[in-house]
């Protein structure tokens, strides 16, 4: 007589299998979560007033629009610092490094310093942009901070992007009695740039959304007036969401949602831009 | 399989000048030895093919004239090779110097991701000729003597990736051309383009060599029967060493091989 | 203008005179600039190093290390100032013992499903929003736990007040899932397939050949992958400066307010005058912490580096 019976092993995998989903769920559904919530928290905030004046009533009214700035300011200061040792340093692994215990050495460091902790490149920074170098709390000693962060990931994706490049332009180019720099310049940077930018802009955002580092070195949540010279103090998005969120009492929750609205929107569309440009260098090199 | 002997190459030597030479040449791959003792004098505006089996090591041997073995770590050699009286593995020797003079086409053809233009004006450019005029000069005579100049000349400004296998090949081709070498070193320049594309190729050989020097590298006989001048037969001994078995006039070497081995393999007996 | 073939007249003279070394001026200076450049990383590092000595150890020559770091007090205003450290450690250790306890089964399961179970349509919609997960700025996820999560806690644990080091460590599972689900990922998709189909060929289920051929087989970058979670945990700030609570007392339970490392040197900061003992005593916190977060980071990459080696073919 055949009775249909689940095995006891299939229902341990049927069993096993749901956990799993489970667990996806339960890492995937929060984050959908938290953006919904802000955004539509947030959302009410959002006008043109609050986007391009500057706060008021110790940040209880008006807008944020110097922290804005700021912000804009410290992701265009780490990217001038980073991104050209980035692209050098990934040069020097791909190009010129031998296979020896200094490559290795490297290849350690800049992995240990992705591992850093934000806070320590605060007192980094402090300890040495502010106070060695005489910067002052100023959006240069900030901007020389998260760029340090940021090493970590300008080189590793220059040195993928330039990994990348096929040999055969670059022998076709030595070929041809071109030198090792010239082949460099001419045949793999230009070819490695899509890659290149991509970690540009995922250092960017990084910058946008660090507030340890920039607490330490010269943040601040209300200043007169937009800084003028990089050896100003600054406003800065994640700084003044801290400040209103942990230490306004009375903060209207509107507006707290409202600045998290926007600095997770500067962060997300710069973090979705280097995700699609990865793309479509993908779709461009393997797809056609 | 034999050789229609009506396709082989009739053309006189031209010149008895030596042009490059090796010297008792060895390869080393770290410890493995790619080439043992070769001796070979590669005579001024001929065609020589480098002819045998797969594995014989006639790339590595190609790559000495332009020192592209360089770029393989742990690559050394013994002996010397020589240009013009002087050995080019010497100490102070301007590589990049000597890659202007000796051109190499590769295998499979590797144009820049640029235009057309671009890919011919690359080489120039880069030793320094900045003036458009001369440049625009220099790429229309270039792609002339490859042939390729009626084919693209109203796409200087395209992509060179979409120009057809054999079209990119004279490009490579045109691209070494435009900074005046003396010799052209191809590896195995048709093996990746279909008949038509290689019988291009070859005619565009012939008609080079009368101002340049040029050695082939080729794994089809009839290739280097229909081609060349002179030609060297190498083959692998039995610890996968490269050696050079005979090397004479072609013409001769494929009527009436001095040695046994060079024999079985014009006639197919092995390779 | 048209010329046909004929190589320039430097070039019929022969290839001599041009063969002998050109010195190159700019390529060596350029090339010089290059290494530099690479030197960097290794530069920045120890300049992390050297600087957090130099600025923290000078406070065990007033408070003995053993005192610092085993001493539960923590009162820089007091005449004299004391320095221990301890209950930041225990705070730490909480939170990040926690945190680790929800995200990894979490991550390896989820992990587990993309890898070996989900259809491309789901995995291609999960990980994009792992992705993103990674991206929310840690200040933002901090906020979610003051203003979201903490009255919860507070509710469900009948506290005083839901910034806890539990509400903390919830928070930050959720920051160290990102790594830890992708390098498990990695880690599992590295499995070759020729031990799945040697055990399907025994007559396995996909569960049996995952719990016993895929996850024992991946286990090293399991294991690096929840000791770079465990990494991220330790040193991340702002969510834990945010909602763990800041209580100065050594934490017996996670549902006290507590303060971890990283948020004592991020609020003490401020305050510390230059170069004075306070000021010391935060860097010689962040040493301690930057040697943690260095060593486990150490491990991680040794371990990944084996187990690429171990499949390498």
């Amino acid at each position: 007589m055949a009775v249909q019976t689940i095995s006891k092993r299939e229902l341990t995998q049927r069993t096993a299998f749901s956990l799993l989903v489970l667990a996806t769920a339960i890492v995937a559904i929060p984050v959908l979560f938290i953006i919904i919530y802000i955004a539509v928290n947030g959302a009410g905030a959002i006008s043109w007033e609050f986007l391009t004046q500057p706060p008021s009533q110790a940040g209880k009214a008006g807008g944020i629009f110097p922290a804005i700035v700021g912000t804009f300011f410290l992701m265009l200061g780490a990217l001038i610092f980073s991104l050209p040792v980035g692209v050098l340093a990934g040069i020097y692994l791909t190009e010129y490094a031998r296979d020896n215990w200094l490559t290795r050495l490297i290849n350690m460091a800049i992995l240990n310093l992705a591992g850093v902790p934000s806070i320590v490149y605060g007192l980094f920074g402090l300890g040495l942009f502010v106070l060695a170098m005489k910067f002052g709390m100023s959006l240069l000693a900030a901007s020389l901070t998260l760029a340090c962060q940021a090493l970590a990931i300008t080189i590793t994706t220059s040195r993928e992007a330039i990994i990348a490049v096929p040999r055969e332009y670059r022998e076709g180019s030595l070929a041809v009695g071109a030198t090792k720099w010239q082949t460099i310049r001419h045949v793999v940077l230009p070819h490695a740039l899509p890659g290149i930018i991509t970690g540009a802009i995922l250092s960017m955002s990084r910058a946008a959304g660090e507030t340890a580092p920039i607490l330490v070195v010269g943040a601040a949540f209300i200043l007169p007036g937009l800084p003028t010279s990089p050896f100003d103090q600054f406003m800065a998005l994640p700084y003044h969401l801290y400040t209103a969120a942990a230490h306004v009492p009375g903060m209207p929750k509107t507006t707290i949602w409202g600045i998290a609205l926007v600095l997770l929107v500067v962060v997300l569309s710069f973090n979705s831009l280097a995700v699609f440009i990865r793309v479509r260098i993908r779709q461009r090199r393997f797809g056609s | 399989m034999s050789l229609d002997h009506t396709l082989l190459s009739n053309r006189a030597v031209r010149s008895a000048e030596i042009q490059l030479k090796t010297e008792q040449v060895s390869l080393f791959y770290g410890t493995f030895q790619a080439l043992r003792n070769i001796s070979l004098d590669i005579r001024e505006k001929a065609i020589t093919a480098i002819i045998g089996p797969s594995g014989c090591g006639k790339s590595s041997f190609l790559r000495l004239f332009n020192r592209m073995n360089d770029l393989i770590i742990g690559a050394r050699i013994d002996g010397k090779v020589v240009i013009d009286d002087i050995n080019i593995y010497d100490r102070d020797i301007d590589v990049v110097e000597l890659r202007k003079r000796v051109g190499m086409v590769f295998q499979k053809p590797n144009p820049f991701p640029m235009s057309v233009f671009e890919n011919v004006a690359f080489g120039p450019r880069r030793h320094g000729r900045i003036n458009r005029g001369e440049l625009e000069g220099i790429v229309e005579r270039s792609l002339r003597q490859a042939a390729l100049w009626d084919e693209v000349k109203d796409k200087l400004g395209q992509s060179a990736l979409a120009l057809s296998g054999g079209q990119q090949q004279r490009l490579c081709i045109a691209r070494v051309l435009a900074v005046e070498p003396e010799v052209i070193l191809m590896d195995e320049p048709c093996s990746a383009l279909d008949p038509i594309a290689t019988l291009r190729i070859e005619d565009l050989m012939r008609s080079l060599s009368s101002d340049y020097t040029i050695v082939i590298v080729t794994h089809n006989m009839q290739q280097a029967a229909r081609v060349s001048d002179m030609a060297a037969f190498l083959m692998m001994e039995k610890d996968r060493a490269g050696m050079l078995v005979e090397y004479g006039p072609t013409s001769q070497l494929f009527t009436n091989p001095k040695d046994k081995r060079t024999e079985d393999y014009i006639t197919g007996r092995f390779g | 203008m048209l010329q046909r073939g004929a190589p320039s007249a430097i070039a019929s003279a022969g290839l001599s005179r041009s063969l002998r070394r050109r010195w190159r001026f700019g390529e060596k200076f350029i090339e010089s600039f290059i290494f530099f450049n690479g030197l960097l990383a290794i530069i920045v590092l120890l300049g992390v190093l050297f600087l957090l000595m130099r600025e923290g150890l000078p406070v065990l020559s007033y408070t003995s290390p053993l005192k610092f770091l085993f001493g539960t007090k923590w009162y820089p205003v007091s005449e004299p100032p004391t320095f221990g450290m301890f209950s930041f450690f225990m705070a730490t250790l909480w939170v990040t013992l926690i945190a680790t306890a929800i995200a990894v089964p979490l991550g390896v399961g989820c992990a587990a499903y993309l890898a070996e179970v989900a259809p491309s349509s789901v995995r291609e919609t999960v990980k994009p929003v792992v992705e993103l997960l990674a991206g929310i700025p840690s200040v933002v996820m901090g906020l979610i736990g003051l203003l979201l999560l903490s009255p919860l806690v507070q509710s469900i644990f009948n506290l005083n007040t839901g910034l806890c080091g539990l509400t903390a460590a919830i928070m930050l599972s959720m920051m160290s899932l990102p790594i830890i689900v992708t390098v498990s990922e990695d880690a599992l998709r590295a499995v070759p397939k020729e031990f799945r189909e040697a055990s399907y060929a025994l007559g396995a289920t996909r569960w049996e050949t995952i719990r016993h051929v895929c996850i024992p087989g991946a286990l090293s970058g399991i294991a690096a992958a929840v000791m770079l979670g465990v990494g991220r945990a330790i040193g991340e700030t702002m969510t834990v400066l945010i909602v763990a609570g800041g209580a100065l007392a050594v934490p017996l339970a996670p549902t006290e307010p507590m303060m971890p490392m990283t948020a004592a040197i991020a609020s003490g900061i401020g305050n510390a005058v230059r170069g004075g003992l306070q000021y010391q005593a935060l860097f010689a916190v962040g040493l301690i912490l930057f040697l943690m977060t260095l060593s486990v980071n150490l491990v991680a990459d040794r371990v990944l580096e084996r187990q690429k080696r171990k499949f390498a073919r």
